[in-house]
């Protein structure tokens, strides 16, 4: 029975790729400054105007903006770094994993 | 020889480390201030075109000297401190325009008006301090300096889109005959985009203020 056991490991290493690329289009920036929802607001208005961003989402308890990618779309560190100043705000970091 | 109230207004700012909720908003942000305290009503309808800097219209009716002000303001984020669990801010906020009294001996006076202060504030998701002061000039009208510290604390702290309920405490003090020190105790509820704040002064009177940031 080596069948269904290799179809169980092509498709573990199929799921696992799709959930890499999923953590590809999707960043975490850590902010420094987010205390309101103005803030909050403020993230709607600049990274969602940016093509490459589909959506976002805010946690205010943990300072944490989830910048959800378009498909196919790449957006740099150094760019999100600088929308994140132009809104007025500070990153403390920026990873491709939640923590 | 130097006016009293202006040596007060210099030492506020020298001296002024805390400040009043978000005269700056956003890149391409609007807002909308529609305030009724227990001195005045006013309307704040101001752009920014970046996080440093507010441009826009300013009305307010003085019930104590019944004088009406039409104006530009600007405000402008001098500095910004964002650390992990909180932000302070420094502004400065500056208006020019006509001011109108149809009071007594100022029966239809214009007269050019303007007024100049600064603010600063620090807040985390629990505790928010602010302190502020302007000083008022219109002319034969009205001249004033006027300060103020707004305490606040939450008893629960929400998420993006949930219901904020603030405590707060705003303590104003205004010089001139007829003014002085003035308390109030009031409620901010924050959702959004919305923000208002509910309260009467210890004497009574009502206060009333909405933000509208879009």
């Amino acid at each position: 029975m080596k069948t269904p056991k290799l179809i169980i490991i092509i498709l573990f290493l199929i799921f696992k790729n799709v959930e890499a690329n999923d953590h590809k289009n999707t960043k975490y920036v850590y902010v420094n400054g987010l205390v309101c929802d103005f803030c909050a607001r403020a993230f709607e208005k600049t990274l969602e105007k940016h093509e490459a961003v589909k959506n976002i989402e805010v946690d205010l308890k943990e300072k944490v903006i989830t910048v959800n990618l378009n498909e196919n779309k790449k957006l740099e560190d150094s760019v999100i770094t600088q929308l994140v100043i132009d809104a007025g705000y500070a990153v403390r970091e920026i990873t491709n994993e939640k923590k | 020889m130097i006016n009293l109230n202006f040596i007060w207004f210099l030492i506020a700012i020298i001296f002024s480390s805390f400040i009043e909720a978000r005269p700056v908003s956003y890149p391409g942000g609007l807002t909308l201030m529609l305030m009724n305290d227990t001195d005045k009503n006013s309307v704040h309808a101001h752009y920014s075109p970046t996080s440093h800097i507010s441009l826009g219209y300013k009305f307010e009716y003085w019930r104590e000297n019944q004088f009406t002000f039409n104006g530009i303001q600007m405000n402008n984020l001098i500095k910004r401190w964002n650390k992990p669990q909180s932000q302070a801010n420094l502004y400065v906020k500056s208006a020019i325009g006509s001011a109108f009294s149809d009071k007594g001996k100022f029966e239809n006076k214009n007269n050019i008006s303007g007024f100049l202060g600064i603010s600063t504030d620090w807040e985390t998701q629990r505790y928010f301090i602010a302190y502020e002061n302007r000083f008022t000039e219109a002319g034969k009208i009205d001249r004033f300096f006027m300060q103020s510290i707004h305490l606040g604390i939450t008893p629960y702290i929400g998420n993006y889109g949930d219901l904020h309920t603030w405590i707060m405490i705003k303590a104003t003090d205004t010089s001139g005959d007829n003014r002085g020190m003035d308390i109030t105790p009031h409620f901010r509820f924050f959702k959004g985009i919305h923000l208002l704040e509910v309260g009467a002064n210890l004497k009574g009177k009502a206060m009333l203020n909405y933000i509208y940031r879009y």
